[in-house]
Formats: C-alpha cells, sequence, structure tokens
C-alpha cells in the first residue's frame, strides 16, 4: 500500500531540538512531538550549513551542522538519501540551504538528541530564508494559540510531556522575524532603488542622443 | 430480501420494456450462485448476467445501458461499484506505469474534479486534454480511500460538443517545491499518443522516437497541505528561462540529458511559488505558477500580534 506523503512541517530550530518526544504508539510513521504540540515525521527548514564533516574517511557519510536565526542543529546525510549526497558533496561552507528530512531522535551520553535525515538539500538565496521565516512564525503562533486554549490532543499532550513556557516560544518568534525583517526592509529599498536607475538610465539615453546632434554640428 | 434478489429485480425492471421471455429463478440463481458461493463483486454479477440475457435472449444492449447506469454529476459520486455516465472534462492526463492502463489522469465536471483509469482491455478511442466527453456506463470504484471511476469494455466514451465547466474553486497556494517525481525534466513522448516513453519505449507503441518536451512533476508543501502538480514547458521557461530550445542546448553542452534535470532542480528545489489551479484530491492543476517573496507589511502583520 502506498502511504499518503507526510507533510513537512514548519519548525524553528530552538524548538527543534527541544521535540525529543517519540509519539508511541502503532502508526506509521514515528512522529515526534514539539513542545508547541506539533506533531512532525518530517520537516521543511531554510538554514545555514555551518560546518560538514566526514565521519571517517571516504566513508560519505556526512554530519552536518545547520543554523536559522533561533539556534543550531544537526543532521546526517549518507547513501541512503543519494540526492542530498550529491548536492553535499559539491557545497561549499557556509550556504544558504533548503532542507527536507526525516526527524531521528536518539539517545546522547547526557540527554536525548534530536537529529535530521534530509531527503532533499538545495542551496537557495535570502529570500527563500525570509519566507521560510515568516511562514514558520506564523506556523508556531497558530500552534501557541492552541496550546493556550487546549484546542487538541497534541496540545494536551505536548502540556503533559513538556509544560513549556509559551513566552519563551514567543520571544524565539520575535527574535526570528526582527531580525529578517531588516533584510526584507533593505532589499525591498534596494530593488525599489534598482527602479529608479532603469529610469535615469533611460533618460541619459535621450541626452546622448542630444550630444551626438550636437557633436554633428 | 437476499441482495441477490434485490439485484436479480433491478436487473428484471430494467429489461421491463423489452420482449424478453425469462424467469426470475433463472436470474436468481445466476446471481446466487455469482455472489453468494463464488463471491464475484455485486458489479460483475450484474455484468455477466447482464451480457448473458444479451447473448440468449436478444435483450438489447444499448437500451440496457440506458437505463443501467444514470448521469450523475461527480459530487453525486460517493460508493464504489456503481454503474454511472457522466458528462466531463478531461482535465489532466498521466503516464500510466501500467501496460494494463490504456488511459488514467483526471476528468471534471462543474460539482467536482475524479480521477478515471481507462484499461487497456477496454479498447477505447483516447480521450484528449480539455475535450469533452459523455462518459457512458463507468463504474465507480474507491483505490486508497478515494473514489475514482473505471472504464471498462462495456463502457462508452463519446465526444461531445460542451464545453463542460470545471468547479469554480480555484484554489490559490504558496508553497515549496520539496521533491520532484520521475521522469521530470527533458523527456520524450510518442509521436503518435503523446504518452511520456520510458526508455524510449511507448507503453501502447513499443520503440517509438518519440519527440522531446520539458515537463516536471513535483511536490508542494505549504506546511498544511502537500499537492502534486505538473509544470508544462510554459510554467517551466516562465519560472527558470529555460525553454524546450534552451534544454536541448544544454543537454548538448553536457552530452547529457540529465543536466537539464539537474539545473531544473538547482533553481526549483526548495523555492517558494505562488500556485493559482483547481484542487482535485491531492493534485493541483496549475494554472498560474510564480516566485513567491514576502513583503514588509507581513512581517509587521506579526509583530503586531505578537505585541
Ligand atoms: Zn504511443
Amino acid at each position: 500500500m502506498i502511504r499518503r506523503r507526510e507533510v513537512a512541517k514548519r519548525v524553528f530550530a530552538y524548538e527543534l531540538v527541544r521535540s525529543t518526544y517519540q509519539i508511541e504508539d502503532e502508526s506509521q510513521p514515528k512522529y515526534v512531538l514539539t513542545p508547541t504540540g506539533e506533531r512532525a515525521n518530517r520537516i521543511f527548514s531554510v538554514a545555514v550549513l555551518l560546518d560538514k564533516e566526514e565521519i571517517g574517511a571516504d566513508t560519505n557519510f556526512w554530519r552536518l551542522r545547520l543554523a536559522d536565526p533561533t539556534g543550531t542543529f544537526f543532521a546526517t546525510v549518507g547513501r541512503f538519501q543519494p540526492e542530498a549526497l550529491e548536492v553535499i558533496g559539491e557545497i561549499n561552507v557556509p550556504e544558504l540551504i533548503a532542507l527536507v528530512g526525516k526527524i531521528r531522535v536518539f539517545e546522547g551520553t547526557s540527554r536525548k538528541l534530536v537529529s535530521i535525515r534530509p531527503e532533499m538539500i538545495s542551496a537557495v538565496d535570502l529570500s527563500v530564508r525570509d519566507y521560510w521565516v515568516l511562514e514558520t512564525a506564523k506556523r508556531t503562533l497558530e500552534r501557541i494559540k492552541i496550546m493556550e486554549e487546549r484546542g487538541n490532543e497534541d496540545a494536551e499532550l505536548a502540556w503533559r510531556v513538556y509544560n513549556p513556557d509559551l513566552e519563551e516560544y514567543r520571544e524565539m518568534v520575535r527574535k526570528a522575524v526582527t531580525t529578517v525583517k531588516e533584510d526584507v526592509e533593505v532589499m525591498e529599498r534596494f530593488e525599489e532603488e534598482e527602479e529608479e536607475i532603469d529610469f535615469t538610465g533611460f533618460e541619459l539615453e535621450e541626452e546622448e542622443f542630444d550630444l551626438t546632434d550636437l557633436l554633428e554640428e | 430480501m437476499s441482495r441477490a434478489e434485490v439485484l436479480t429485480d433491478q436487473i428484471l425492471e430494467r429489461i421491463k420494456g423489452q420482449d424478453v421471455r425469462v424467469k426470475r429463478e433463472e436470474i436468481l440463481k445466476r446471481m446466487k450462485l455469482l455472489i453468494e458461493e463464488f463471491k464475484v463483486p455485486e458489479s460483475e454479477a450484474v455484468r455477466t448476467i447482464t451480457s448473458y440475457l444479451v447473448r440468449e435472449y436478444g435483450v438489447s444492449r444499448e437500451e440496457l445501458m440506458e437505463r443501467e447506469s444514470p448521469l450523475v454529476r461527480i459530487s453525486e459520486i460517493t460508493k464504489p461499484n456503481q454503474w454511472v455516465s457522466l458528462k466531463a472534462k478531461v482535465v489532466q492526463l498521466w503516464d500510466s506505469n501500467s501496460p494494463n492502463v490504456s488511459q488514467v489522469g483526471l476528468i471534471g465536471d462543474e460539482t467536482g474534479i475524479i480521477k478515471f483509469v481507462i484499461w487497456t482491455r477496454a479498447e477505447m478511442p483516447e480521450v484528449q486534454e480539455g475535450r469533452s466527453y459523455l462518459f457512458k456506463n463507468v463504474v465507480t470504484d474507491s483505490f486508497q480511500g478515494r473514489m475514482q471511476v473505471n472504464v471498462n469494455r462495456t463502457s462508452k466514451i463519446v465526444e461531445i460538443d460542451e464545453d463542460i465547466e470545471l468547479p469554480p474553486r480555484e484554489i490559490q497556494v504558496v508553497g515549496a517545491i520539496i521533491s520532484f517525481q520521475q521522469n521530470s525534466g527533458l523527456i520524450k513522448r510518442c509521436g503518435e499518443c503523446g504518452r511520456v516513453l520510458i526508455k524510449g519505449v511507448c507503453q501502447v507503441h513499443g520503440k517509438v522516437e518519440g519527440y522531446d518536451d520539458l515537463r516536471i512533476k513535483a511536490v508542494l508543501d505549504d506546511g498544511e497541505s502537500v499537492y502534486e502538480i505538473i509544470l508544462n514547458e510554459g510554467n517551466i521557461a516562465g519560472l527558470t528561462g529555460i525553454d524546450l530550445q534552451k534544454a536541448l542546448e544544454i543537454a548538448k553542452e553536457n552530452l547529457d540529458r540529465n543536466a537539464v534535470l539537474n539545473e531544473l532542480r538547482n533553481r526549483l528545489l526548495g523555492r517558494y511559488f505562488r500556485v493559482k489551479g483547481l484542487r482535485g484530491g491531492r493534485y493541483l492543476l496549475v494554472e498560474e505558477i510564480e516566485h513567491h517573496k514576502p513583503s514588509v507589511s507581513e512581517f509587521d502583520h506579526i509583530l503586531e500580534a505578537l505585541a
């Protein structure tokens, strides 16, 4: 039977690395629960690839360190993710990338750790990051609202498992949005200026034409 | 009354006007044998007995069909194993990856969009995207929890002069393209039927020369739903500047047709797009697609909500 494709959830790094609770039921695939009550099997993120490190020589198994405006997280890519592996082989760090991957929780030496298994990696430009932050902010605020209302079972479960300080997550959203908004403002101004330059260029052309006429005289 | 009796009476009702002298017991006996003993699906049993009546008693198949399958709207299709007829427009044709399937895709009317399958053994004339047809005597079916209609040997497809309207529910989605599916990029299509060639082979016409085309089957994800979309050459050229001509140049320069796919991946994967189109199940029929960028005001809205 073909399973329905899992939606890639939007979660900031700060929340992602705290998402250590695996939902234990018969359902396949496996989900983790995030502190704001998102049930996620797969995520879509746009982050800076800070570092890539091959684990052992010529193993073609890579450990990646990534950061979004709220924090850092890890990912591992191996031969079972051939498409992502190909991109990682060629990419130079640091680089802004979009990635889709499965969430894995495993036991670290002192606590549970979260890592991503990317299925897709693609180098992207800043406007993609900007929209991702906006979208992830919106989704996170929606979840926070459901948490406040105790609006569904996952919210109830998140309260029991994490008992989160929602203000902490609001602050995370505020921080991410504020940081990126400045970039977007700069970009919008830059684009406006570009338009102005185009217009000036057009005027100059006419002047040049006039000049030629003058020179001929 | 047992199911066998109900179905028997339905058949009798359908042939009532015709001058046929067949006994109820005879039909009932066959019906019981088929559905109770052999556990044949009801629709198959009805079809088998109907064929028997046509053959042995000279029942008119034409007349039977008229009565057998009422003309319905797509939104009325909610149960499997019903014989129905519908007027619909072919909105999208997909690649079939089974030799048993002649054509597969989506058809729509003003009430909705539904998947259809034309079985190879039905030996139907081919339908074309954008044209409207009367699909007579097709069987409803449920596949992976979704309804579809199957066109088989007793069905009939007649092109009609009407231009069937599609549902007005056009949706707009902003999402990221997170995956390309198989047979995307620079592809070859069969010159006879337009099907995508798999390793140079058309599933109907065998090994053929084919012609080049550019298309992408992709998955768009907005964090809440996933949609399967198909981008044609026009869509791809609009987004990347790579049209078929350019794609062929890229393939030639690299001595590799896959170079086109890689280039398209590099330019489109992980990016956000605003897509306008019609939704049919998990499929989104692209009418317009463009890159999406956020504006400062959207950020302000969030900060206001946080204040
Ligand atoms: Zn063909």
